[in-house]
């Protein structure tokens, strides 16, 4: 007999939180199908430009961040003893937690009219020139966020190539060519499809980099046209019409994704650079030198540079007048509260869906798939385009920017979802094959069972899920920038209105507090939450 | 002849000094705790690692009256054969082999010839298509072998090559390696930590400890030793 317990409703309550959000949006859509004149919209030829940079960019993006993270990963892996090896590891695997508008910002101090390239271009006596927004800054932005996250993947790959095999090629003597088709190639070529797959979705629905550096009438993206179509046109019907579009692409590619194999875990790769042998015979040509040196000044010129240029624009005259602005202190708490709340959330979704889907997996496989398929709705229906329709949808009810908020947690909870449910998922499943017999043999059950036997293990992948759900949260710029309203603000957001009101010194001091937020929130919950490392 | 003069390296903490000398055309045993150094004499006469500097004729290695401590891994005259990971995983068993003469694989009508005499002597003939996941581990060290026999190098050093196959396979690897160094007139050195292994492949001995070769001398011998350090390495049994 069916015997209600406190799980169920525990389970029931992280149901209702996902899929209530997407029904009212999917509502919202459907209310307007009928008023729209679908046929204008099709005929309009901007809605078809908007589409093709949509693809457009991701492709390039894409193709450009995978070449360059080979490029890199390999002359990590064959450099053991490079100086600056562990800095830039350490860059690279913050590099995915660095707020996009902070990522934007170093872009242009670096590229921007007056930045470091067109001063040294003009000291070199050529006119400065502007670059920098359109496709090359929406590009130099992609790949500063996508180069570090393949090259730590396929830098794990490689450093997981048995020393032996190095041994082998030396005594064959193969040379660099030799080492790449018969070694190197043929142990990275199995991720780069999801890899691929990984990077394209990520760009196609990149949002506050288009908006920040695209934007104009030849660089918008569909995700951008729908912003531009809510808040400066005012037409909902457009954007109901764009909305789903982008739910069509976005299923495509997921679809495209799970076809080529399961996704990768973008996250995993946190044991690398370890590896100090270097067995490697290609590494003392001075053309293997030269090769390595300059790829690694480029990632650094690509990755690191903008970084400090953004702390260096930080370090101006203009802290005390900036900090003293109760206005930076609002959005700094708001920026807080959202990226605390929205992790929280995150994990009770996750812990909800991962006790539905242990109590089917035991009965029904499909049905525990459905579960994992409720986590990743995200995937399908990007955050921006999910807000749309819940602002379409609750605009008549309620004043949609009060609540601003509450929807930035809901959001970002929900895009963190298909990673912490996956996380939580492994680790439970670890949890129950190693330890179920044991603790029932023992009589530990409940809470105990939790405090005692659950916990000390969950707590390093949840630590690591809930920092990066929190750090990516507090530097959204998406979802907010929609809702927004001029009485509340968070730290992207007024980042975002100095950025475009030439307060450059405000902006500096602005950029280093969230940049320093993000960072600081990643690190502090990892450790906090993760426990002492071994 | 095979000779290291004082070759001394340091890995981490330890310290390993090598001061030895061994007759060519034969089977040496090298046996020894784990972490004394046995792997380490191998990586130093392959090249993988680099003797520390080197003060006048010490640290010098000769095979065959020739010095060789100068060469590259590819240049010098031997060939190494690990426990796993001797094979390309992407490659056909005929590839692998291939790669032992030319790493571009194109090789003449004569030296496929020699390839298939190999695979024919590792009694891998008519394997050639199949790739090494679709073979069991002793015959994938069979096909390290016949990667070694197309190189054609006098010296083998084998690192404790059959440890991971069971008994029986392990007597048949054993023969092999036997008559193949018999026939080709190889030398070879082989890590190996079953006494048994030792006697039915071996002459010769070389004990190591604490990064040193600690005894040397007939694998008879060796197993009547008194010495406590070989007694507490071989245990009561033996």
């Amino acid at each position: 007999m069916f015997k209600l317990r406190s799980w169920h409703a525990f389970s029931g309550f992280s149901f209702l939180l996902v899929l209530l959000p997407l029904l009212t949006a999917v509502g919202a859509f459907l209310s307007y199908t009928e008023q729209a004149q679908w046929s204008l919209y099709v005929q309009e030829s901007y809605t078809w430009r908007v589409v093709w940079f949509s693809w457009w960019q991701a492709t390039l993006s894409t193709i450009i961040s995978l070449a360059l993270a080979l490029l890199v990963a390999r002359s990590l892996a064959r450099r053991p003893h490079f100086i600056g090896r562990w800095l830039m590891l350490r860059c690279f695997s913050v590099a995915l937690v660095v707020p996009s508008i902070i990522a934007v910002y170093g872009i242009i101090l670096l590229h921007g009219k007056q930045g470091y390239v067109n001063q040294l271009w003009y000291w070199l006596g050529g006119q400065p020139r502007s670059y920098v927004y359109g496709l090359v800054g929406i590009l130099l932005a992609h790949v500063f966020f996508n180069l570090p996250l393949a090259a730590r993947i396929l830098l794990q790959r490689l450093e997981a190539i048995a020393p032996e095999t190095w041994r082998l090629s030396s005594q064959l003597g193969m040379s660099s060519t030799d080492l790449w088709r018969h070694i190197e190639w043929p142990h990275l070529k199995g991720v780069l499809p999801q890899l691929a797959a990984m990077i394209f979705a990520l760009c196609f629905t990149s949002f506050a980099i288009v908006m920040t550096l695209g934007g104009g009438p030849k660089a918008t993206t569909i995700e951008v046209a729908i912003f531009q179509a809510i808040r400066f046109d005012f037409d909902m019907a457009k954007a109901v019409y764009l909305s789903l579009l982008q739910i069509i692409f976005c299923g495509f590619i997921l679809w495209c994704g799970l076809r080529l194999g399961r996704p990768i875990d973008m996250f995993a790769s946190q044991g690398i650079g370890h590896s100090k042998l270097s067995l490697r015979p290609d590494t003392q040509s001075l053309m293997s030198k030269v090769h390595d040196a300059s790829v690694l000044l480029l990632a650094t010129l690509l990755v690191l540079v903008p970084l400090v240029a953004v702390v260096i624009a930080g370090i101006n005259d203009a802290w005390l007048q900036v900090l003293l602005d109760v206005r930076l202190w609002r959005a700094f708490v708001n920026s807080l509260w959202v990226a605390l709340s929205s992790a929280l959330l995150s994990l009770l979704m996750a812990w909800g869906l991962v006790l539905a889907q242990r109590y089917w997996r035991q009965r029904h496989r499909l049905a525990a798939e459905a579960v994992e398929w409720t986590g990743s709705i995200i995937l399908v229906v990007p955050p921006l385009v999910l807000a749309t329709g819940l602002f379409i949808g609750l605009r008549p009810h309620v004043d949609v920017f009060a609540i601003n908020l509450y929807v930035v947690v809901l959001v970002n909870a929900l895009m963190g979802l298909p990673y912490m449910l996956r996380v939580l998922s492994v680790a439970y499943v670890k949890v129950s094959s190693d330890y179920d017999r044991l603790c029932s043999s023992l009589a530990i059950y409940g809470w105990q069972r939790l405090r005692q036997v659950e916990w000390p293990i969950l707590r390093r992948p949840i630590g690591l899920a809930m920092a990066l759900v929190a750090a990516m949260s507090a530097g959204d710029l998406g979802v907010v920038a929609l809702f927004g309203s001029p009485d509340i603000q968070t730290l992207p957001l007024l980042m975002y209105q100095r950025l475009g009101s030439y307060q450059a010194d405000a902006a500096g001091v602005t950029a280093v507090l969230l940049l320093g937020l993000s960072l600081t929130l990643f690190l502090v919950l990892e450790r906090a939450l993760g426990g002492p490392r071994d | 002849m095979i000779e290291l003069k004082h070759v001394r390296c340091g890995i981490g903490e330890q310290q390993f000094h090598y001061d030895l000398q061994l007759p060519e055309g034969e089977i040496v045993a090298v046996m020894g705790a784990s972490g004394a150094g046995k792997s380490t004499l191998l990586n130093l006469l392959a090249g993988f690692i680099k003797p520390d500097s080197q003060v006048d004729g010490e640290g010098e290695i000769y095979l065959g009256g020739e010095r060789v401590d100068t060469l590259e891994p590819s240049q010098r005259p031997m060939t190494s054969l690990f426990q796993e990971h001797n094979l390309f995983a992407h490659m056909s068993v005929y590839q692998n082999l291939a790669l032992g003469i030319r790493s571009n694989l194109k090789l003449t009508t004569q030296e496929q010839r020699q390839v298939e005499q190999a695979l024919d002597q590792v009694g891998l003939a008519n394997m050639g298509s199949r790739l090494p996941k679709q073979l069991s581990g002793g015959q994938r060290q069979r096909v390290a072998l016949g990667r070694a026999l197309v190189r054609r190098k006098p010296l083998l050093l084998l690192d404790e090559p059959f440890s991971a196959l069971d008994p029986a396979l392990r007597q048949d690897m054993t023969m092999l390696l036997k008559t193949v160094c018999q026939q080709h007139q190889l030398s070879a050195l082989v890590v190996t930590h079953e006494p048994r292994d030792a006697l039915a492949l071996a002459q010769q001995v070389v004990f190591i400890a604490q990064g040193q070769v600690h005894w040397q001398g007939t694998s008879e011998d060796f197993l009547q030793q008194t010495d406590a350090r070989i007694k507490a390495y071989l245990g009561e049994n033996c």
